[in-house]
């Protein structure tokens, strides 16, 4: 029985056509096996940028400067758009639609 | 990499926020300042630099010119609703039409005479200086647009007969 087993495992074998594997086909997979394998390290400019950026008194000088300027062009936007309105309520009233 | 492109990230959001918050709250509150929604002739004062005196002159002029101004539209409005019922009778583009838009034409061209009249009354009442500045930044916007309408058409005009 067990003889007759070995054979028809050899046929089995035999009967499966194995394809040759590519050159240096298990360096390449050691490979792929070592760097899934490695933690995924931060690129160093990237973390060097935020700790600069997270500084205390850097993070509170950008906030004020951007508060200050978003004040100063929001005042400016508006001072605008004030004049902007109130000119054209001038206009309508002194120059209908109709005479433009 | 994830982590700190998360934080820079972050930041970055922080910060526009911070600065479209500051933005928006501020313009909001100087459109609110200085509205001034009862006087139509505030824009003149604070543009043209007018004193008090100069105000009233100025005021004089355009509550003696509104009524005048307000009575010429509505000649132009009633000969806009005779041209729209003689063109609502046909396609085409009948004689009386042709009259009625003869009539608008004119009745307009006297109501932007008298409208500039007007504006060169309210410019010799400021200051020379300001004065020339108003009565040129009234007739660019006012009359000015008639101009760049027809400068815009005849272009296009000429860009089409040229093809």
């Amino acid at each position: 029985m067990d003889q007759e087993d070995a054979k028809l495992q050899e046929l089995l074998r035999g009967s499966r056509a194995t394809p040759p594997l590519p050159p240096r086909f298990q360096e390449y997979v050691w490979r792929r096996i070592g760097d899934a394998e490695a933690p995924a390290r931060p690129a160093p400019w990237l973390d060097a940028l935020v700790n600069w950026v997270l500084r205390p008194r850097l993070a509170f000088a950008s906030v004020a400067v951007l508060m200050l300027v978003g004040i100063l062009l929001g005042t400016r936007g508006g001072a605008q758009a004030a004049r902007h309105d109130a000119q054209a309520r001038y206009i309508a009233s002194v120059a209908p639609g109709s005479l433009r | 990499m994830g982590r700190s492109l998360v934080i820079l990230l972050g930041a970055l959001a922080l910060g526009a926020a911070v600065f479209a918050g500051t933005y928006f709250a501020s313009q909001r509150a100087c459109e609110m300042c200085l509205a001034t929604p009862a006087d139509e002739l505030g824009w003149l004062r604070a543009e043209f630099h007018l004193g008090d005196a100069e105000m009233a002159r100025v005021r004089q002029l355009h509550e003696g010119y509104l009524p005048k101004c307000a009575a010429m539209c509505g000649q132009i409005a009633v000969k806009n609703r005779e041209l729209d019922s003689a063109l609502a009778s046909g396609t085409n583009v009948t004689a009386e039409a042709q009259a009625k838009l003869a009539e608008i034409a004119a009745l307009r061209a006297q109501c932007q005479a008298q409208m500039l009249q007007h504006f060169v009354e309210v410019s010799q009442a400021m200051p020379p200086g300001q004065g020339r500045r108003y009565l040129a930044e009234m007739i660019k916007l006012t009359l000015g647009s008639h101009g760049e309408i027809e400068q815009s058409m005849s272009d296009h005009a000429g860009h089409e007969h040229r093809h």
